[in-house]
Order: C-alpha cells, then sequence, then structure tokens
C-alpha cells in the first residue's frame, strides 16, 4: 500500500504485476500526476482567495456606490449609498458594483447662442470677423424682448447631489444639463432688452438665466446642485461697434453731466460761503453802527454841558483842534495870502495821474 | 467518503449555475426587458430583479435602456400665427413606457424610435407655434412670454401620440433655440444699427442738455443764496439802524452842537490822509499870522 498515492487528487494506481521497465514509467507518471494534482490545488486556492477577496471591495472619498443585487439597488434613500470605506457585496453576478464620483465639481458649457469661433481665437480672445447675417447653420443667436439679436453663452459648474438619480434615469445627464441650460439662455433672453442684457441690468439678466435653470433642476429632478452660473454675452459682431458708440455716448454724457455737476457743487459751496460773508459783514457794520453813535451819543452828552456854558468857545476849541490835526495829517498845504491890491489870486492846478507803486507780492498794485 | 461529498457539492454547485444561466436572468434598474417564447410575445419587466425564464432557443430575452433618452431636434423654420417666420429646435427627454411596442414597431432599435419620434416632434411644433404669436415668445413684459406654456403644449401634444403608437414616454420637451431665418438676421442687423445712432445722438444731446440745467440751475441757486444773504445783511442794518437812531435821539437836546460836532468829523474823516489843503490867511489861525484878532466865523 506504500506504493499508492495519499493524497486527495491523486489518481490511484492498482496493484498489477509489471515488469522492471513499467515500474519505472508507472512512478514517472506518478510524479506528474502528483505534480499537476499540486498545481490544481494551488490554484483552486487562489481560486477562493480571489472569490472571497471579490467580496470585498472599498469606496474612495470622492465616490459612492450602489449595489445592485440582480439589478436591483439595494437598500433605499441614504442606505442606498455606500460611503468611503470598506463594504462587503456577493461577487458579481449576484451583486454588481456601481461607482458614482460625487465629490469633484463638473461643467457644461451652454453655446447654442454664441458667434462662431475657432479654438485659436477663443484661446487668444480675438474676435472673429462679423457677418452682415447669422447662418443658423454656423452660428448661433437669441433673440431679446426688443426684438434685438445677441450672442449669449453661459458655464455652469455643478456637483451631483443626488447620485442614484444622476446616473440611473438619465442616459446623459450631460447633454439634458446643456439643453436646459441652453433653455435657460434663450428664456432669460426673451424676457430682456439688449441694451438690460449686455450692460444695463447684467446681474438681472444673470439671475434669470439662473432661476431658470434651478426650475429644470427641481422640475426634472436632475440630482445636481448648482455651484456656480457664468453667463456671457456679446452684440453681434457685425454691429458690436455701433453698441461700443452707443457705450462711449452714455459715458460722454454721464462725464458731462458729472462735471456740470461738479461745476454746480462748487458754485453753491462758494455762493454759500460768500452769503455767510455777506451776512458776517451786515452783523459786523451793524454792530459798529450801533457802537458808533452809542458812543457818539455819549460824546455827545458829555460835551454838552461844556456847550451850553460857552457855545462859541467850544465851537472854537474844536474847530481849531480839527484844523491843526487835518493841516497835520495833509500831505501839501499852501497858504496864499491876499493880494495887497485886492484882486483875486489866480490858482492854476496841474492834476498828475499818481504814478503806480510796484507791485506787491501776489496782488494788486498798489497807488 | 469526503472526497465524493466534496465532488458532490462542487458538482450541485456547478448544476445550479448552469441552471440559473439558462432559467433566470437579471434586469438591471436602468432597463426594461422583453420574453419572447418561440419569437412571440410572452412578457415584459419593468420592475429590476431576478426574473425566470425558459432556455434558449424556446425563449429570447430582449433588454433596453430605460433611462430617460435625450433627443434633439434640428432648427427649423416654422411659422407663428402672426405670419412670422422663427427658427425653433426643441429637446425631447423620451423613455420606454411598452417594451412590448418598442420592440414590435423599433426591433429595439433606439435611432428608429427618435426617427419617428422626429416626425412627431415636427408636426407637434409646428401645430403649437401656429396657435402663438411671435410676441408670445419674446416681450418686454415677461408676464407676456409663454415659454413654459407653449412647452407645456408641446409635450402634450408629442406625448398622446408617442405612448399609444410607438410605446414611448414622453417626459421632456424644451426649447433649445429660438432666432430668426438668416435673410432676417440681415434686417435686424440694419435695425440694430440704426437704433444705435440714435441713442448716441440721443445720448449727446441729453448730456449737454442735462449738464446746461444744472449748471443754470446752480447759477439760479447761487444768486439765490446771496440775494438772500444781502436782505439779511440789509435788514441787520437796518435793525442796526433803528437801534442807533433811539441814540441818536439825544442829539435833539442840541441839534446845532449836534450838527457841528458832525461836522468836525466829516472834516477829520475826509482830510485824514493824503491831502492837499490850499489856506489863504483869513484861515483860523493861519489868521493869526496877519494880526488879525481871532474872531467866531473867520473859519473857512
Amino acid at each position: 500500500m506504500s506504493d499508492q498515492p495519499k493524497k486527495s487528487g491523486q489518481l490511484k494506481l492498482t496493484a498489477t504485476p509489471v515488469t522492471g521497465s513499467d515500474d519505472a514509467s508507472s512512478q514517472a507518471l506518478n510524479e506528474a500526476l502528483g505534480s499537476s494534482f499540486l498545481l490544481v490545488r494551488i490554484l483552486a486556492v487562489l481560486l477562493i482567495g480571489a472569490f472571497v477577496a471579490s467580496c470585498v471591495f472599498t469606496v474612495t472619498p470622492n465616490e459612492v456606490a450602489v449595489v445592485l443585487r440582480f439589478g436591483k439597488p439595494q437598500g433605499t434613500g441614504a442606505e442606498m449609498l455606500k460611503r468611503q470605506g470598506l463594504h462587503w457585496a456577493f461577487p458579481y453576478p449576484i451583486d454588481e458594483i456601481v461607482r458614482l464620483r460625487v465629490g469633484e465639481t463638473k461643467t457644461v458649457r451652454a453655446a447654442q447662442a454664441w458667434y462662431a469661433v475657432s479654438a485659436e481665437e477663443e484661446a487668444t480672445g480675438t474676435l472673429p470677423m462679423g457677418n452682415p447675417t447669422i447662418s443658423p447653420a454656423v452660428e448661433g443667436h437669441t433673440l431679446t424682448s426688443d426684438g434685438n439679436i445677441l450672442h449669449v453663452r453661459a458655464t455652469m459648474k455643478y456637483r451631483i447631489a443626488d447620485p442614484v438619480t444622476y446616473a440611473f434615469r438619465f442616459s446623459s445627464s450631460t447633454n439634458l444639463l446643456v439643453n436646459a441650460l441652453n433653455n435657460a439662455v434663450y428664456h432669460a433672453s426673451a424676457r430682456h432688452t439688449a441694451e438690460a442684457a449686455l450692460y444695463k441690468d447684467v446681474s438681472a439678466f444673470n439671475d434669470a438665466v439662473r432661476r431658470r435653470m434651478e426650475q429644470w433642476i427641481v422640475k426634472e429632478n436632475l440630482g445636481i446642485t448648482l455651484d456656480t452660473l457664468e453667463v456671457e454675452r456679446s452684440a453681434p459682431l457685425y454691429v458690436k461697434s455701433a453698441f461700443d458708440a452707443v457705450i462711449a455716448a452714455e459715458q460722454d454724457r454721464s462725464k458731462k453731466i458729472s462735471e456740470a455737476q461738479g461745476y454746480a457743487d462748487e458754485t453753491i459751496r462758494k455762493a454759500a460761503g460768500e452769503a455767510a460773508a455777506i451776512r458776517s459783514g451786515g452783523m459786523v457794520a451793524s454792530n459798529l453802527l450801533v457802537q458808533a453813535v452809542s458812543a457818539e451819543a455819549k460824546f455827545f452828552s458829555d460835551q454838552l454841558v461844556s456847550y451850553n456854558r460857552a457855545p462859541e468857545l467850544f465851537r472854537q476849541r474844536l474847530l481849531t483842534a480839527a484844523t491843526a490835526e487835518v493841516l497835520t495829517n495833509a500831505t501839501d498845504k499852501f497858504f496864499l495870502p491876499e493880494r495887497g491890491d485886492a484882486k483875486s489870486r489866480e490858482i492854476r492846478i496841474q492834476l498828475n495821474r499818481e504814478p503806480l507803486t510796484p507791485k506787491a507780492p501776489g496782488g494788486q498794485p498798489t497807488r | 467518503m469526503k472526497k465524493t461529498r466534496l465532488s458532490l457539492v462542487i458538482g450541485a454547485l456547478l448544476l445550479v449555475i448552469f441552471l440559473a444561466v439558462l432559467f433566470a436572468f437579471q434586469v438591471r434598474s436602468t432597463e426594461v426587458a422583453v420574453v419572447t417564447t418561440f419569437g412571440k410575445y410572452s412578457a415584459s419587466y419593468t420592475e429590476p430583479g431576478l426574473k425566470f425564464r425558459l432556455p434558449w432557443p424556446i425563449q429570447n430575452i430582449y433588454r433596453f435602456d430605460n433611462r430617460l433618452q435625450n433627443f434633439e431636434r434640428k432648427f427649423e423654420q416654422t411659422t407663428t400665427r402672426d405670419a412670422k417666420n422663427i427658427l425653433v429646435s426643441l429637446f425631447v427627454g423620451w423613455r420606454i413606457s411598452d417594451p412590448k411596442i418598442f420592440l414590435e414597431r423599433f426591433n429595439g432599435d433606439s435611432l428608429k424610435a427618435e426617427q419617428q419620434l422626429e416626425g412627431l416632434v415636427r408636426n407637434a411644433k409646428n401645430a403649437v407655434i401656429g396657435r402663438y404669436n411671435f410676441s408670445d415668445f419674446i416681450s418686454p413684459d415677461p408676464k407676456q412670454v409663454k415659454f413654459e406654456q407653449f412647452e407645456a403644449e408641446a409635450l402634450k401634444e408629442i406625448q398622446g401620440a408617442a405612448k399609444d403608437t410607438y410605446g414611448l414616454q414622453v417626459e421632456v420637451v424644451g426649447i433649445k433655440q429660438l432666432g430668426l431665418p438668416e435673410a432676417i438676421t440681415g434686417k435686424v442687423f440694419e435695425r440694430m444699427r440704426s437704433e444705435r445712432e440714435r441713442l448716441v445722438k440721443q445720448f449727446t444731446g441729453e448730456g449737454e442738455a442735462k449738464a446746461i440745467e444744472i449748471r443754470s440751475d446752480a447759477d439760479r441757486r447761487r444768486d439765490e443764496l446771496l440775494a438772500k444773504a444781502e436782505a439779511d445783511a440789509l435788514r441787520i442794518i437796518g435793525e442796526a439802524e433803528a437801534q442807533a437812531s433811539k441814540d441818536y435821539a439825544v442829539f435833539e437836546q442840541k441839534p446845532e452842537l449836534a450838527v457841528f460836532l458832525l461836522q468836525i468829523k466829516a472834516l477829520k474823516e475826509s482830510l485824514k490822509d493824503r491831502a492837499t489843503v490850499i489856506l489863504d490867511q483869513r484861515t483860523t489861525p493861519f489868521n493869526l499870522l496877519t494880526g488879525d484878532k481871532p474872531a467866531a466865523g473867520t473859519t473857512k
């Protein structure tokens, strides 16, 4: 029995009489089969290991996974989503792991109403030549509420809020989002004038696009959260210079008004200052007058006693004092004695313009 | 014995797998399936899970994508009720509502389904737009714009025929593009240019007119401020004069003295500076030089 194979999987050989050469070949066959069965066993162990390993899967932080058992999602609501970590599932085809990337921000662009631009022009920011008409096959446009034509392009960044809906409800969520975004662009354009959309009420136009897009997200349960929405707009290239001229004219109007407003502010401020000065002058003159009259009245009262006592003396005293003061202050004094023949003297006066004195620094010439 | 049991287990497992492959199939949550028996329709499955079947060639399984498919119509010209030509393109979201009809009509081919859908959408679009005026699509008054109403009507129009005839459930219809025919865009450009030229003139004139208005208003306000200030100053001085006149009452005690004092003051003030005085010998006190006695009234 010692020559019989012991291990399972080995071929069992019956003990039959053999010749010496047969014995050697049987032994060789036994050894070969033993090696093969060992290999099979190792493979079996590896397969079992692979089977067990296939039951375990990991979910990374930027994704969630849904387990489909026989094609049907396991769990309901939030329980349906396997978040980051280690998880267990039966191997395919019993269970199927569907991984959905939710962490990253995705971008879609709706350029159905944009003008035709090459990649090179786009990269360098160069505007293509405008055509006198818009060929629908080549480029798009929107219609504004005042019947004008504009080019509008919207770029939306979003995140997946409901991965199951996003992945399982739509065959191409991206296409639907682009279409909805284009719809939002046309929807907003139809409600705004060209001027409003281009520069007068840009934020309202952007809000209208965003509102319409959010309506689509809710109404069609698109399973996303809108992050940012950038709306670009341009006048048709063929008439862009006319729009630029309007903007320039508006700025010129604003400039003129602003300059006039500046003049008005300055004029009124200056006038207010002058008015204050005039009032102040009035007050000063008033005070001076009152004080002067009061002083004169007091002086009169003081002098009245002396005057009543000797009026002529009083008069002469004051007159003489005044004459002395006047003559002292006078620049030129001429004394003309009477002629002996009692005839009148003839006086000739030559009045010359007084020479100007040198200019005072920063002021008018003084005399 | 132990080896035999293991072999049996493995054999049974293989048998189960073999039978499962033959007698079962899965319907994923994104699919619907149709089963035919000897080529004839047997059953439809719209719910996901494990389903049973008879092995091929007795039964065949057809699986179709049951998610919302996106389909876009061409940008085509149509006419509004008020005979305006416009270009409209619609996008449509559809899914299979009846797998049996879908299989029978299109042999499970989505492209064929969309070709049929294209005709439906075109007819519905033309019919519904024909009930709307051009102003229902663009208007300065947002309440007048009937985008949603148009889309709802078009959806309703497409839904009925698509479901009954083709086994398709149309769930979404929206305007993807709205524009004008190429020939009209040229005329619009001309109008836009002339409008902008008018606006340039208008803004230029407005700027000048407004600036003149602001400046003249400022000048007027300046004059008003100064006039009022002058009036205030005059009133203040008037009040001072009134106050002074009370003080002047004291002069009435001796008017000739008051006049004399005022004259003396005026004389001093008027000849205070840079005066040229010509005197004769009778002027006090120069009359002393001629030996005259000082007398009253000799001053000139």
